[in-house]
């Protein structure tokens, strides 16, 4: 394999997710604490072999930018390498770098990177308004929903995308949560449920929405060559990169968020493989309309064309491109493209069950973050 | 009755923009070295970094890039308005902004349509920039 940019033989060795959906009197810390406890059984490691620790506060942490100092004190570590980052559903990602590069640099060499939020029960603030100062507000422009319905109506416009392509996005994320014991919603759904749930911020309806939920993640990043000697089978990272736009309507092209491409390709680029090698995808979906650009974006098909992509179960297990295999943000749960690292991982280890992609050998993960900004995109392989 | 939704909070930075507005115009920051039109206000230019700039009185037209329409009650002082439209409005001069379209039922909206600014004053010290359709939808 040919990273040599973002992938300098570094693996995933060991997994952690706490129950997740609405959890009375669960703390974010308590969660990090517990998922980062099961991750590092997963891997077979001890706590004090974990010498870099990397975090995103949750949106109801009250230490906020000090939340590695609280979770390091709770722990009992002592990281030669730290840091607390908050670029939204981008976050996992960015910290996967940061955890690659510190190893490459021996700076750590071996780096958890852990994520908590009881955004279900402690409140959140997803339904506030954008812009610096909330100024979005003044035009009653609330809520990620209406960045992300702005990006829906021009797509519809420009390429012909129908509220019935996003349904499919919903249907496909529900039948895969269906397959998975661990997801918050697993009724079955169809297109026409979807198009009779109630309109929140047109064109996006109740169910193009991703849930709101309490949980824990967290995922251990070690060399490939001490990955081999521990319990967990390792998954390579191959390649990982972040693009940014941190102009919002600055940038023309903010609605369709170019730099998620960018992120995409530059992942690729680092791991020697395109887009035909991916036999699984976990793409970010705060909004079912993020499935549809990422596919573009990840060069699954061109711009315009992935409304008609994800027609006919393609995006299904068992269809040409099976993406959120665990139920992803729609279905799953909310936290903000971290189980997408776990069931991108779970899936390379070939440990999912009935909603296990046969001989999956290489996945990607992408995450995006705050007003459409930060996008982050990691290649994973089988080792 | 007294205003309860948002309203900016005024700095020596954005002032110029909504002074004009009272007045009934529409000023944007352009940089004097590069000449581009730039918004959201900011200190310089993000495309060359010059911190000249003069604010310029725009045309107030342009049309709508996209648009959305809020059923869900975000913040209680838009229950009555639900359902409501925003819009990102894409200026002739260039610059994209948020606002509402006036003057029209939500479901006459369509990417593109060409619109003109309106002065909407809310209180004695804010008069927000809305837009309504050029002509006819
Ligand atoms: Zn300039």
């Amino acid at each position: 394999m040919g990273g040599h940019v973002g992938a300098p033989h570094v693996a995933i060795v060991g997994v952690g997710a706490t129950p997740q959906g609405k959890l009375p009197g669960a703390t974010p810390l308590g969660l990090q604490v517990d998922a980062f406890r099961l991750a590092l059984a997963d891997a077979g490691l001890r706590k004090d072999e974990v010498d870099g620790l990397l975090t995103m506060p949750g949106t109801t942490t009250p230490e906020g930018a000090r939340n590695y100092l609280r979770l390091g004190e709770a722990l009992g570590l002592a990281p030669r390498f730290t840091a607390s980052l908050s670029m939204g559903g981008a976050t996992a990602l960015v910290l996967m770098q940061l955890a690659t590069q510190a190893i490459a640099a021996g700076a750590a060499t071996t780096v958890a990177c852990v994520f908590g939020d009881t955004a279900r029960t402690g409140g959140s603030r997803f339904a506030a308004a954008y812009g610096w100062g909330d100024s979005w507000g003044i035009w009653g422009m609330f809520a990620a929903a209406a960045n992300s319905a702005m990006t829906a109506r021009r797509h519809m416009h420009e390429y012909g995308t129908t509220s019935r392509q996003l349904a499919e996005v919903a249907v496909a994320c529900r039948r895969h949560a269906s397959l998975n014991p661990a997801a918050v919603m697993r009724e079955p759904m169809t297109i026409e449920d979807h198009q009779a749930s109630r309109p929140v911020v047109e064109p996006l309806r109740l169910y193009d929405c991703c849930l709101i939920s309490d949980g824990g993640v967290a995922f251990i990043v070690t060399s490939v060559e001490r990955a081999r000697r521990l319990r967990a089978r390792p998954v390579r990272v191959l390649g990982v990169a972040q693009a940014h736009s941190p102009e919002t309507i600055g940038n023309p092209e903010w609605w369709y968020v170019p730099h998620q491409q960018t992120a995409a390709e530059a992942a690729y680029r680092a791991a020697g493989v395109g887009p035909e090698a991916v036999d699984v995808a976990q793409l970010y979906d705060n909004f079912t309309i993020s499935v549809i650009v990422w596919l573009e974006h990840a060069g699954f098909c061109k711009r315009g064309e992935g409304g008609a992509f994800v027609e006919g179960g393609r995006i299904q297990l068992g269809g040409a491109l099976p993406v959120n295999t665990a139920g992803g943000n729609l279905s799953e749960s909310y936290m903000q493209g971290w189980l997408h690292v776990v069931e991108g991982v779970r899936q390379l280890r070939g440990e999912c069950g009935p909603r296990q992609v046969e001989d999956a050998e290489v996945g990607l993960v992408t995450g995006r973050g705050m007003t459409l900004n930060c996008a982050a995109a990691a290649v994973l392989a089988r080792d | 009755m007294t205003y309860a939704k948002p309203l900016p909070t005024i700095d020596d930075d954005n002032r110029p923009f909504w002074e004009a507005l009272t007045h009934g115009e529409l000023r944007l920051q352009r940089c004097l070295a590069c000449g581009h039109h730039r918004y959201p206000i900011a200190p310089a230019c993000p495309r060359c970094l010059a911190a000249e700039h003069e604010w310029t009185r725009l045309s107030g037209r342009g049309r709508v890039f996209s648009y959305v329409v809020f059923h869900h009650v975000y913040h209680e002082a838009f229950r009555p308005d639900v359902p409501y439209n925003v819009a990102l409005v894409q200026l002739d001069e260039g610059p994209f902004m948020f606002s509402n379209v006036v003057g029209v039922p939500n479901e006459a909206l369509r990417c593109d349509l060409p619109v003109t600014v309106v002065f909407d004053r809310v209180t004695e010290a804010v008069t927000l920039p809305r837009f309504r359709p050029l002509e006819d939808p």
